[in-house]
């Protein structure tokens, strides 16, 4: 049976495609596998390092640690002392999901997930945005908050030889005192 | 069977598994689901839309870029820097995310979900947990599939047009993009198992104790007897089995169906306890594609023979150079 030059051109193509498709498909498992699995193979950092700027780009990046290595070993959650200009004071509290219904928990899921990040102490970078936007939050014309402090508060899970659950006390850190400029405020 | 026997087999079993034609039942049902639950992660979001994402968000945009520094698909770094054009973005994206939904404009609309999505989370990479993750993720692969050629308005009108064949005649396509969704979903767990063997909380069996401790992600009451020792062991060694199996041996034919509602349970258990709003059915949603497209199929059938009366339609042409046959007796996702 003969084949046309249409039809021959259409073959090409095909095969160039599937080719192609076979490419995107192994590079893809394969970085993927070295990006998120954590295993100490030699291959697997120098992949990572590789396949870094495409993942960062595309959007592939992923980790999957939730509850891992280990879950958190504390209840905790973050405050704000808000300091008005004319002295005054008052605290502001992230939304904590043990003091919302089940509806509102749905929508404020978030702002669990912010401040648990804001407690690593690797994330200190974003305090300053967090106060800032704290003062915001808190502030009006008339009454301007001059600082805010971000305070940490955490109670250790401690386990029992019976399985039963007793809260420990409450303790403190605090995580960035905020001096607010004007700018801040606009 | 020798190595060089097993060796030269790999090509077609590979073949078979990404380019072997099938229903697309599978990936429009996921197609879907996943449009769905972009939909109300959007709506959850509204709230606090310009909280999270303008111009005074929590994070700025430039401490963002400082924080996670590197060229990123964002088109928050492309629009102009103002309440309205960020709440035109969401506009845009919920609107297209009905329209993957409902199949129109598929591959175009796909790609915009993506894109918005993934600008969202580049935006603001501190607020997501495990399900959003998976969402981009699958709609990264979800652009490449054939998620309109069934149950959407785009067949519809190929059909309508008379481009395409009756209305529950489907024609099969090349899965590849679907089982990068499965692969995706396969990894996701055994990565997540091999983070948790790395702690002795999860060896010893006392990491769910800390888990069903921690106040904000407490849901429903869950009873006394699930907290005893003995229990929570059980209950940290299950879910190290099932998440290895959802990794591993969800690739074998005769288990998929075992582990599959071993993960389902383990999800249902865990949207009834744990305060993750929509984390578990992000993951399970991709579930689907693991259901033989023959069930699925069979299903769709028996209610097409309900609803039409028109003969069955003639069987796929295959091009013998290029496209491998569809399986005559085993229509499963995997070469095992």
């Amino acid at each position: 049976m003969k084949i046309d030059r249409k039809e021959r051109g259409w073959l090409t193509r095909a095969r160039v495609t599937r080719v192609l498709i076979n490419l995107f498909l192994g590079f893809h498992i394969l970085a993927i596998t070295c990006w998120c699995v954590p295993l100490n193979l030699p291959f697997f950092p120098l992949c990572r390092k590789l396949v870094r700027p495409y993942f960062l780009w595309a959007g592939l990046f992923q980790s999957w640690d939730m509850f891992a290595p280990s879950p958190w070993a504390s209840n905790s959650y973050v405050e704000a002392v808000v300091i008005y200009k004319d002295g005054s004071r008052k605290t502001w509290s992230f939304p904590r999901m043990e003091q919302l219904s089940l509806t509102q928990r749905y929508f404020k899921e978030r702002y669990r997930k912010l401040s648990e990040v804001i407690q690593i102490d690797e994330n200190d970078s974003l305090w300053p945005d967090v106060a800032r936007h704290i003062a915001r939050l808190n502030s009006t014309p008339s009454q301007p908050v001059k600082t805010i402090i971000l305070i940490r508060w955490w109670s250790p899970i401690v386990p029992r030889a019976d399985g039963s659950y007793q809260p420990e006390p409450w303790d403190r850190h605090v995580l960035l005192g905020y001096g607010v400029r004007p700018e801040d405020l606009q | 069977m020798t190595v060089t026997t097993t060796l030269k087999s790999l090509p077609a079993a590979w073949n078979t598994f990404f380019f072997a034609e099938q229903s697309p039942l599978p990936i429009a049902l996921f197609r879907m689901a996943y449009g769905l639950l972009v939909i109300a992660t959007l709506l959850l979001l509204r709230p606090d839309w310009l909280a999270w994402y303008g111009t005074h968000a929590w994070i700025s945009l430039p401490t963002m870029q400082l924080v996670e520094p590197g060229r990123r698909l964002n088109l928050f770094a492309v629009i102009p820097q103002t309440d309205g054009w960020i709440n035109a973005l969401f506009w845009v994206f919920l609107g297209s995310a009905v329209l993957l939904t409902v199949g129109l404009l598929t591959r175009i609309n796909s790609v915009i979900v993506f894109l918005c999505l993934t600008s969202i989370h580049q935006r603001n990479l501190f607020i997501l947990h495990g399900g959003d993750t998976f969402l981009r993720l699958a709609g990264f692969f979800l652009i490449f599939a054939p998620a309109g050629a069934a149950l959407s308005l785009d067949r519809l009108f190929r059909i309508w047009r008379g481009n395409e064949d009756a209305l529950f005649e489907l024609r099969p396509e090349s899965p590849w993009a679907q089982r990068m969704i499965q692969i995706q979903l396969a990894i996701l767990y055994f990565a997540a198992f091999c983070s948790k063997v790395k702690s002795p909380l999860w060896l010893q069996g006392t990491a769910l104790y800390y888990v069903y401790h921690l106040d904000a992600f407490k849901r429903f009451p869950v009873p006394a007897w699930f907290l005893r020792p003995t229990i929570l062991k059980l209950a940290s060694w299950s879910a190290l089995v099932i998440e290895f199996s959802l990794g591993v041996l969800i690739w074998v034919r005769g288990l998929r169906y075992i582990v599959l509602a071993l993960g389902l349970l383990l999800h249902l258990w865990l949207e009834y306890s744990l305060n993750i709003p929509l984390f578990q059915w992000d993951v399970l949603s991709a579930y689907i594609l693991f259901v033989d497209p023959a069930d699925i199929s069979r299903a769709w059938n028996w209610i097409g023979s309900r609803n039409s009366s028109s003969p069955p339609a003639a069987p796929p042409k295959v091009d013998p150079e290029l496209r491998v046959p569809p399986p005559t007796v085993d229509t499963d996702s995997s070469p095992s």
